[in-house]
């Protein structure tokens, strides 16, 4: 349900009373921001600074969310000019993204399930919100 | 690298301390490694700012040690105040005094003090230095109490409360200062707070404290991520037994048995479906204030 939330809020802010811890919430919007192509392969990410001041928060957790991002391939460090995005960085982004999809499917089919609605029941819901969804687009633009 | 991470700034071993019949630090035992954010949260009177006070050397303690930078608090402070600054929660500042003869007369009590950084920080807290403390807004007092905590560059910064009572853009301004001096060198910080979104901004480890003791100790992610509140649907007639294993809280009401489990896994969901005769089993994540509130709601029910 989360990432629903992340969704509609602003691009670059955190949400320190949420339950999602604050260095997740810092991976998950560079990933978007990548997916998005804010930040394009070859090109820089904030400083840890940089990004630990503009969020009000730990420089460490920022450093955290960035080794994380490293691992898994999203980001590169250059010595002395700090973090960039790699070659295959916005692919990387699209999948961690789709996984993201999913689980936030996964707990509105868990949620669906707990109050005892069939599984054709939870399709049509599925395809209502899709629906609306679609439909606000339309509307905002 | 790995001899620096494990060096620690502040540890305590059974730190203890009585006021008459009463036990308001009750062998508290702390680690806080160089370079990181401890955030300090508790009740009112769970024994916070006397941990403070023990450790600035302004308390005498009962039993235990406590080491800021691996000098004994008891035995030598003097020299401990030369590396650490403080903040504490009321500002004892000398009220008929400028500005500019607070900052003399306490860059008289320091070996080290940085004019430029001083008169830096003057100037981004937009105090004015021929203003007497008495005044200043209380943000402004709060400003001044950190630039004097700040300015000889100590190692480790202890703040005691200090956003409590500040308006949104005061402590933003506040929060951010501290995260400068963060940022610029590995500084170790101690902050006990009520305003836990603040907590977690700040915190990499948060220790939870209630009547004189740690209940938790913890990376601020893993209290996060690892506690969770699971909420078990029991069938007509059945009754709770013994909880998962890490339960910190549980309420039986009707059918539904709710309990917060730290340490969560999979396991804990096996277990109650394998020992109770359960409808549905749900899991839900808990924000810090959620989490922080069963630790000590489950403290007070078990006392």
């Amino acid at each position: 349900m989360h990432y629903g939330a992340l969704l509609r809020r602003l691009p670059i802010s955190i949400d320190p009373n949420s339950h999602v811890p604050i260095y997740q919430q810092i991976v998950d919007h560079i990933r978007r921001s990548v997916a998005a192509g804010v930040y394009r392969p070859g090109e820089p990410i904030p400083s840890l600074r940089q990004l630990a001041l503009e969020l009000l928060v730990n420089p460490n957790t920022v450093q955290r969310a960035y080794e994380q991002l490293e691992r898994e391939g999203l980001i590169q460090a250059r010595r002395g000019l700090g973090m960039f995005v790699t070659e295959n960085g916005a692919v990387s982004a699209l999948t961690k993204s789709q996984a993201a999809v999913y689980s936030a499917f996964t707990e509105g089919i868990r949620a669906g399930k707990a109050a005892r609605m069939p599984a054709q029941r939870i399709r049509t819901t599925f395809d209502r919100a899709w629906d609306d969804t679609n439909r606000g687009a339309t509307e905002e633009s | 690298m790995a001899e620096t991470s494990s060096r620690l700034a502040i540890e305590t071993d059974d730190l203890t301390k009585r006021f008459g019949g009463k036990t308001a630090v009750d062998h508290l035992t702390l680690r806080i490694p160089v370079g990181t954010t401890f955030g300090f949260i508790g009740p009112n009177g769970a024994g916070k700012t006397t941990t403070i006070k023990m450790l600035m050397g302004m308390l005498r303690m009962n039993g235990g040690q406590a080491r800021v930078l691996g000098i004994d608090v008891s035995t030598d402070p003097a020299r401990m105040k030369q590396r650490v600054g403080y903040v504490p929660e009321l500002h004892f500042i000398y009220r008929w005094m400028r500005v500019t003869e607070v900052i003399g007369f306490c860059r008289a009590l320091y070996d080290q003090w940085n004019d430029r950084l001083c008169a830096e920080v003057l100037k981004l807290f937009e105090l004015d230095p021929n203003k007497k403390v008495k005044h200043l807004s209380k943000g402004m007092v709060v400003k001044l109490a950190l630039l004097l905590a700040i300015a000889h560059e100590p190692e480790v910064l202890i703040l005691d409360e200090p956003t409590s009572g500040l308006d949104p853009l005061i402590r933003e301004e506040f929060l951010d200062s501290v995260l400068r001096t963060i940022c610029e060198r590995q500084r170790t910080v101690l902050f006990s707070s009520h305003t836990l979104s603040d907590v977690q901004r700040m915190a990499d480890t948060i220790g939870i404290v209630y009547e004189g003791r740690l209940l938790a100790e913890c990376a601020t992610e893993e209290l996060l991520v690892g506690t969770k509140r699971v909420r078990a649907v029991l069938r007509d007639g059945a009754t709770p037994g013994e909880p998962p294993a890490g339960t910190i809280w549980q309420r039986f009401e009707r059918r539904e048995w709710l309990l917060t489990v730290r340490g969560f896994s999979p396991d804990t969901v096996a277990y109650l479906k394998a020992k109770y005769p359960v409808d549905s089993v749900e899991v839900f994540d808990l924000g810090l204030e959620d989490v922080f509130k069963d630790f000590v709601k489950g403290r007070r029910a078990s006392a």
